[in-house]
Order: structure tokens, then C-alpha cells, then sequence
């Protein structure tokens, strides 16, 4: 409730998806995701290229959890959080970086990509990132959501789990 | 707080299911994956223990379709109960906009219920909420156990003002499962409607 929200869109988020592709391109990674640090994604690409990617909530989920572990272990060791994660399997990578304190860009890459050159443009875009996003926080009051929409969705719970 | 994407045109809901270890919490959310159609959910994911004892959070998207255009979803968790879990159990706690609280109606997991309610009100502290600033239902679930207290027993322990909606449950059979998360999807859509 206290938590600000990302709302991203139009222009805003033109230029966020614009900075994942561009993410994609210099890296030669196969998905780029910027997510929220609750889970949510705001933003996603992947490589023309690339397999369907696993299913991109659970990811989300799953990376938000980690990067939460994580910063309370950062702040066990007197750290307030560590600003990037990697994970590095036989074939596949996956590289977190900070986005400001409320989100995080997610590249995920394999083995014919060297690590040097995801975690040099995937600091980059972060900064870049970092700009847009605090420029799309908006408190939780102004999003707008007005009695219409909250009939409306209540009847579809009555129709999903039934009177 | 809840999360709009504009450009993905989705509007997204954090509830979460609290409350004492094995009161639950996991099979409420079993229940509402088997039963929903295979087109209005993701896929559940479970980091838990061999023995199935939730070891960080459960997790499940569901999608309860598009409202003036835009995509609602409501995403699912559930918390690690067992007491020493309790660093990962707050995380998850992170940007909830509604709870579900269910508690377990045996006669010897009274106290576990009290203490669950009291480490949830701590745990809401730290991120600066209190208990009445978010939707909260209560579920008593186990109605089935032969040595089950009556609800009043329950809600008097955890919910001593009444101030929040309580609700009988079995959630092996399915029972108050959906009536549940339905009074919590309600009040947290009343919730930012209002504000």
C-alpha cells in the first residue's frame, strides 16, 4: 500500500522497450525484462531469434524473490542491497542488475554470449532505465481506477468463482 | 500497491495467504489451480521442502479477465508458516494489497494461530502498514477436524474487535476456498476504487 507503483506508458514506455531492444542487440542476449521489485513485468523483449521463453510470470516471481533474498542477506552483511546478481549455468546465464530502488533489468543470455559484454551494456541500460522509471512512479491514489471499473470486475469474479 | 501496465494494458493484485504452519495455506491455492479453466491461470510454481512443506512461497497468476479494457490479474502467494521461516516470510509480504489470513481450527494449534496474527502485524510494521490500513479476511480452515473449536473460539483469538470478515473452510474438499478469495478480491478492488 505504502509502495509506489510504475505505471508506464505511452511515450515512456516506448523508450523503456526501445532501450530493451537495444539491450538485446549489443549483448546478443535472448530476453530482456524489466520488472518491478514485487514481480510484476513492465516490460519485455526477446531476441527474433530465440525459443518462446519459459513462462514470464514465473520468472518474474521467481527473480523477484531471489533479488529480495538477496538484499536482506546484503543487509545482514551490512550492505543495503548488492546492485547486480548473476547466475551462470553450463548453458544459460542470467544477469540482474538494479534499476533504482524499485526495479530490476533482467538479461537472460547463453553460452555464445560473453559475460563481459551483458554486464557492460546491461549497466548501461540500468542507468538509462533508471531515469524512465523514476520518472513513471506514481502514488498508489492517481491511478485512476474509478467505481465503473470496480463493477465490472467484481462481476467477473462472480462469473470466475461462481455466486 | 497495485501495478497498471499501461502499455500491456493490465492492471495487477498481490493477495497473499498468511497464517500458522500447516494450517493451509498451500491447499487453498491447489484447489483454486485445479479448479479455474486452464485459460484464466499461469502456471503454479511451489519452492517447497521434499515433504512439501512450503519453503519460501507458492505462487499462482490468475486472471479474471478484461475490465474496460484493461487485463486484471491477481497474483496469488502463500508464506512459508513454520516460525523460523520468518525472514522469507516477510519479503513476500512485499506491495500486498490484500491477505488472506487462514487459521487452523484444531484445538491445539490455538496459540500457533495468536502468535501467526501477531508476527503478520509485525511484519506489516516494517513496511510502514498496519493491520486496518489493508484488506484482511480471515478463513478458519479445518472445519472438518473431529476436535475443531468453534469459530467464535478462533476469531475471538485473532481477530478480538471483529473487524475483519471470517470464513469456514475446508480446503482439502474446496469448501470456502473460492468464498474466500472472492470477499478479499472484492474488498481489494473497493480498496483502490475509493482511494
Amino acid at each position: 500500500m505504502v509502495e509506489p507503483a510504475i505505471a508506464l506508458f505511452g511515450g515512456t514506455y516506448e523508450k523503456a522497450a526501445r532501450i530493451l531492444d537495444e539491450l538485446l542487440r549489443e549483448s546478443g542476449a535472448r530476453y530482456t525484462l524489466l520488472l518491478d521489485r514485487k514481480g510484476f513485468v513492465l516490460a519485455h523483449k526477446e531476441a527474433l531469434w530465440a525459443p518462446k521463453p519459459p513462462a514470464l510470470d514465473s520468472l518474474a516471481t521467481l527473480i523477484a524473490g531471489n533479488a529480495a533474498a538477496t538484499q536482506a542477506l546484503a543487509k545482514m552483511l551490512g550492505e543495503p542491497r548488492f546492485n547486480e546478481l548473476l547466475h551462470q549455468g553450463a548453458t544459460y546465464g542470467l544477469f540482474v542488475e538494479e534499476v533504482g530502488e524499485l526495479a530490476l533489468l533482467v538479461v537472460i543470455f547463453d553460452k555464445s554470449v560473453p559475460v563481459g559484454r551483458v554486464k557492460l551494456y546491461g549497466k548501461r541500460a540500468a542507468q538509462a532505465l533508471e531515469e524512465i522509471t523514476q520518472a513513471a512512479v506514481v502514488s498508489p491514489g492517481a491511478l485512476g481506477i474509478d467505481r465503473e471499473y470496480r463493477e465490472g470486475a467484481s462481476a467477473l469474479l462472480d462469473e470466475l468463482f461462481g455466486n | 500497491m497495485s501495478t497498471i501496465n499501461f502499455a500491456a494494458r493490465e492492471i495487477n493484485f498481490k493477495i497473499v495467504y498468511y497464517g500458522p504452519g500447516m494450517s493451509g495455506k498451500t491447499t487453498n491455492l491447489k484447489w483454486v489451480f485445479q479448479q479455474i479453466p486452464q485459460n484464466r491461470k499461469g502456471e503454479m510454481v511451489s519452492l517447497a521442502t521434499e515433504d512439501e512443506r512450503t519453503l519460501f512461497f507458492d505462487f499462482l497468476p490468475v486472471d479474471l479477465g478484461e475490465v474496460k479494457g484493461f487485463k486484471t490479474r491477481f497474483h496469488l502467494y502463500t508464506v512459508p508458516g513454520q516460525v523460523f521461516y520468518n525472514a522469507s516470510r516477510k519479503l513476500i509480504l512485499r506491495g500486498v494489497d490484500g491477505i488472506v489470513f487462514v487459521a487452523d481450527s484444531a484445538s491445539n494449534r490455538l496459540r500457533a494461530n495468536a502468535e501467526s496474527m501477531r508476527n503478520l502485524r509485525e511484519n506489516l510494521a516494517e513496511y510502514g502498514i498496519k493491520l486496518e490500513d489493508i484488506p484482511i479476511v480471515l478463513q478458519a480452515n479445518k472445519r472438518d477436524a473431529p476436535d475443531a473449536l468453534p469459530v467464535e473460539m478462533i476469531q475471538a483469538v485473532i481477530d478480538p474487535e471483529k473487524r475483519f470478515p471470517i470464513f469456514e473452510a475446508v480446503a482439502t474438499t474446496g469448501m470456502g476456498v473460492f468464498e474466500t478469495l472472492k470477499a478479499v478480491s472484492r474488498e481489494v478492488l473497493s480498496r483502490v476504487a475509493s482511494s
